[in-house]
């Protein structure tokens, strides 16, 4: 067992040295490489970041949201229906929720407008707490800056800012306008006793099937939306967006597979003239051949870790400059936050299956082909 | 010591670019000897060279080393049983550009799964019992000739191999080089090693060191001399 | 059909080792029909230098499926998110008719895929290729595994639909229901118990007297295949409980989840490889007896046996593990 660690390890050394020797060849090579997982990398850490995040944002969401429907579409829901679902065993809260869409002419922007579920969150008369990318998008000059709305030309409504949102949960928060009831329902012209929709929240989950049952027997005309529901729709939008963009980088894995492939059959008459030494000199085709694997096992590693690394600073640090509108969607107000850094093992795994299996994959029979050269051919 | 008995090497085999390089071939080389090949270039002296070695199978034949059948052994094993028995300087000595002096004499056993000190600590003797040890850290394209083929013979030896196979050693070295080669050689012989090579130099089969000249032609033994 | 990266990767993956497969196949054929040592012809000469090729290839294709084993289960457990009704990876496996076919073949192929590389590396020991035919004509038979592996696996991940209502473990781990789970779950925890004890101590056994004795290979073969299903029937039946502290909690899937700190892994690991290498003892005594290996065999077979016992013995360290940290008391 020693002596196998150490053949490997002699077998190592000396592929560093080689690999050392023809400089400017192998970096070229590595380079190429960590730039084709530096972006399948991106794409997937981006991607894993983002279903977090929404993981997040959903821990806090009712677990039930029931939405009234007229023909089809979502409609107010009227405020008694709160006194019926009451009744039912499981149900720990039920609250009507406010919240509507603001269109902006100024700047051809959607505003999301809320009122906070939790009273005590909710702004004194008059003023509004703004999402973090109000301030940018409406050029505010000064932190305590007061909002104008104009529902209509020549209408102008004033709010002052009570407080700015801070950009930990930005995906869903960075266009959000929250208001007192009283505001809301005066800005919108809202008769008393509607709401949007009602949210419900229920301690056991094992119960929410059941509840959801009842509710909908009891509201035969309503919508019952499951926050599993919201959540599978997100994991779904956002790996399927992974999965595309990681497709794409198929095709910059396969072209560089033909490159490397190349590389590996087209070796340099030095580098013949190396393996007919080393194998007339003692060296069996499994030595060189495991030579070879060293080589492509420390070219592939670096590769993925310097591509792994970038990808994780550009994700991380740099927000995903290169490619964020594809996987996080179109809109006029894009979310600007930093995503809480992570790396997952199941994501990592895959990526080497990825990136590295096609390489291996690429070079191993150019390898065997230089390696079973006849170790006589130097006395020729 | 190795007994060569009617072995026939044919390359590109039942195609038309076939090649009779050896045409049974029976010979018995004795231990402890320096034995020269010679004969003119495509005389078979390099292939007969590379079958003893375990370098390449003959077609038909059979070789054996101290008793062992090894013409029939897997490619792999044909190694091992090479590494074991011989060591190997080639005419143009063939080191390895880029590497030291010492990491080309390592080469051998880098496979082997050694005590890399314990090799390394062998190898600078052997560098320093042929007076080169002082450019042990020196890459080899820097080396002249002379230097070129004592690097080459020390990595020969690296594994301790009873014999030595040399292929046209002084066909790149002066009249003086020629004869310091000669006497290295016979101080590997008085290590107890057995010494193999081809040669067209007239300076090599006259001298006094060599015990048996054995010359070929057309793939087939001409004659003996003593 | 779900696009995400691991689902890719294990595709990739299989593509890859069914292109191999039938290529060492196809090689294979050819070696067994021109296959002659005595002969040192070019064709001869050519075959054994390709011998090295394909074997270096083929298995490097097994490292991966043993590979793409761990990680089909593995994200079939983080997939379940996406199933309604699902908690765990049987939920997902259960999302169609293939889920379950697909993991089966892999799990067949880790098996082959091990004795496989145990016959490839005591093969490049002997001197005269002894196993090289054997070698091959067994590639024929895993080639079809290998390429049913590929198909059944893209069947499954391109009839995937989410809005499919799938089933979750607890409906199919219950005893209450009919079929092989559910019998292995009905099982009385005790007769479970008792049950992996007695493989366990006919392992040991055997075991031992393959490395004091020399012998007993076959039956330590025969003894390891026991304690699996055995250990299988212990998990569903009894082993779960105690990790989940939970008297009705019989998944053998939700051990692998984070909640339980992946502790699924820390039984199936060690299970699994005992088990493997405990048929490879039996392999090697049935098939591995030429002149050349006389040297070779019983060293690897002792060898074997010691990394094997190595493995259910971690096995059983975990298991006693789980029912001393567990909460829940079942007997007493």
């Amino acid at each position: 067992m020693t002596s196998w660690l150490r053949r490997q390890r002699a077998l190592a050394e000396y592929t560093l040295a080689a690999l050392a020797r023809r400089r400017i060849k192998n970096t070229g090579l590595l380079l190429i490489y960590a730039m084709v997982i530096f972006v399948v990398a991106s794409a997937t850490l981006f991607a894993t970041a983002l279903r977090k995040e929404a993981e997040v944002v959903l821990a806090e969401a009712p677990e039930v949201i029931i939405q009234n429907l007229v023909m089809g579409r979502h409609d107010l829901i009227p405020g008694d229906v709160i006194a019926e679902i009451d009744g039912i065993r499981g149900v720990a809260s039920i609250k009507g929720r406010l919240w509507g869409y603001f269109y902006d002419r100024l700047n051809g922007a959607n505003y999301t407008l809320m009122v906070p579920l939790d009273p005590a969150m909710a702004p004194p008369a008059g003023q509004a707490i703004i999402g973090e990318s109000l301030p940018r998008v409406r050029e505010m000059p000064w932190e305590t800056a007061p909002l104008f709305l104009s529902r209509t030309p020549g209408d102008l409504v004033r709010f002052d800012i009570a407080k700015r949102l801070s950009s930990d949960s930005a995906l869903v928060s960075t266009d959000l306008i929250l208001l007192n009831e009283a505001n809301f329902r005066a800005f919108f012209e809202l008769p008393e006793d509607v709401y949007t929709d009602i949210a419900l929240s229920i301690r056991n989950p094992r119960e929410i099937d059941t509840i959801v049952e009842k509710i909908g027997r009891l509201l035969p005309n309503a919508r019952l939306v499951t926050r599993d529901e919201i959540a599978r729709t997100y994991q779904k939008l956002f790996s399927w967006r992974e999965g595309i963009m990681v497709l794409l980088a198929g095709a910059s894995v396969l072209a560089f597979v033909i490159f490397a492939a190349e590389k590996a059959s087209g070796l340099s008459a030095e580098e013949t003239r190396e393996i007919g030494i080393l194998k007339a000199i003692g060296w069996d085709t499994g030595d060189v051949i495991a030579m070879k694997l060293w080589e492509g096992g420390l070219v592939s590693f670096g590769a993925f870790l310097l591509g792994t690394v970038l990808a994780y600073l550009h994700v991380f640090a740099f927000d995903a400059g290169l490619f964020a509108s594809v996987l996080k969607g179109w809109s006029v107000i894009y979310p600007d936050f930093a995503l809480t850094p992570g790396i997952d093992g199941l994501q990592l795994t895959a990526l080497f299956f990825l990136t590295v299996l096609p390489y291996m994959a690429a070079t191993i029979v150019p390898i065997w082909r230089a390696a079973t050269a006849d170790p006589d051919q130097v006395m020729r | 010591m190795i007994s060569v008995q009617s072995v026939c090497k044919t390359y590109n085999e039942g195609r038309p670019s076939a090649l009779t390089a050896l045409d049974g071939i029976d010979l018995e080389i004795a231990r402890n000897a320096l034995t020269v090949f010679k004969g003119p270039s495509g005389s078979g002296k390099t292939t007969l060279l590379s079958i003893i070695s375990c370098m390449a199978r003959p077609t038909s034949g059979r070789v054996l080393i101290d008793g062992r059948m090894v013409s029939g052994l897997p490619e792999r094993f044909l190694t091992l049983e090479r590494r074991r028995t011989f060591g190997f300087v080639f005419q143009r000595f063939n080191l390895i550009r880029g590497l030291s002096v010492l990491e080309n004499v390592l080469l051998p056993a880098t496979p082997l799964g050694g005590e890399r000190r314990a090799d390394a600590k062998r190898a600078l003797a052997r560098l320093e019992m042929l007076g080169i040890a002082g450019k042990a850290g020196e890459r080899v394209e820097f080396l002249s000739g002379g230097e070129a083929q004592r690097a080459a013979i020390a990595r020969a030896l690296i594994n301790d191999p009873p014999v030595l196979i040399a292929d046209e050693p002084t066909a790149n070295l002066d009249t003086e080089l020629a004869h310091r080669f000669l006497d290295i050689v016979s101080g590997l012989r008085a290590e107890g090693r057995t010494v193999i090579m081809t040669s067209h130099d007239p300076r090599i089969w006259a001298a006094d060191q060599v015990d048996r000249v054995v010359s070929m032609r057309d793939g087939r033994l001409e004659e003996n001399e003593a | 059909m779900i696009l995400q990266t691991p689902i890719l990767a294990l595709l990739l993956a299989s593509a890859l080792a069914s292109a191999v497969a039938l290529w060492a196949a196809w090689f294979g054929i050819r070696l067994l029909q021109h296959w002659d040592l005595a002969s040192g012809s070019q064709r001869q000469l050519d075959l054994e230098r390709r011998t090295e090729l394909v074997s270096t290839l083929f298995g490097f294709v097994m490292l991966i499926e043993i590979a793409a084993l761990f990680l089909l289960v593995f994200n079939a457990d983080r997939m379940a998110a996406l199933f309604v009704g699902a908690m765990c990876a049987v939920g997902t496996f259960n999302v169609n008719g293939w889920g379950f076919p697909a993991l089966y073949l892999k799990i067949t192929l880790f098996f082959a895929a091990a004795l496989w590389l145990i016959l490839d590396r005591v093969d490049r020991l002997g001197r005269d290729f002894p196993l090289t035919r054997l070698k091959f004509a067994t590639i024929l038979g895993i080639a079809p595994l290998v390429l049913a592996g590929f198909a059944t696996e893209l069947a499954f991940f391109l009839n995937m639909k989410t809005d499919v209502i799938t089933s979750c473990c607890s409906k199919l781990f219950t005893p209450s229901n009919e079929g092989f789970a559910a019998e292995m779950t009905g099982l009385a925890r005790a007769h479970a118990l008792w049950l992996l004890g007695a493989a366990g101590g006919a392992v040991l056994v055997s075991g031992a007297a393959i490395v004091l004795r020399k012998r007993g290979e076959r039956l330590f073969a025969l003894a390891g295949a026991a304690f699996f299903f055995a250990a299988l029937t212990a998990i569903v039946s009894v082993i779960s409980l105690y990790v989940y502290d939970h008297p009705n909690h019989h998944c053998p899937f939700c051990l692998l989840k984070r909640e339980y700190g992946y502790f699924g892994y820390a039984l199936y690991v060690p299970l699994f490889a005992g088990t493997a290498l405990a048929l490879a003892t039996g392999l090697l005594k049935t098939v591995a007896n030429s002149d050349s290996l006389a040297g070779v065999q019983p060293k690897a077979i002792r060898h074997l046996t010691r990394l094997s016992l190595a493995g259910f013995a971690l096995f059983g360290i975990a298991v006693l593990w789980s029912i001393a940290t567990s909460q829940l008391i079942l007997f007493g």
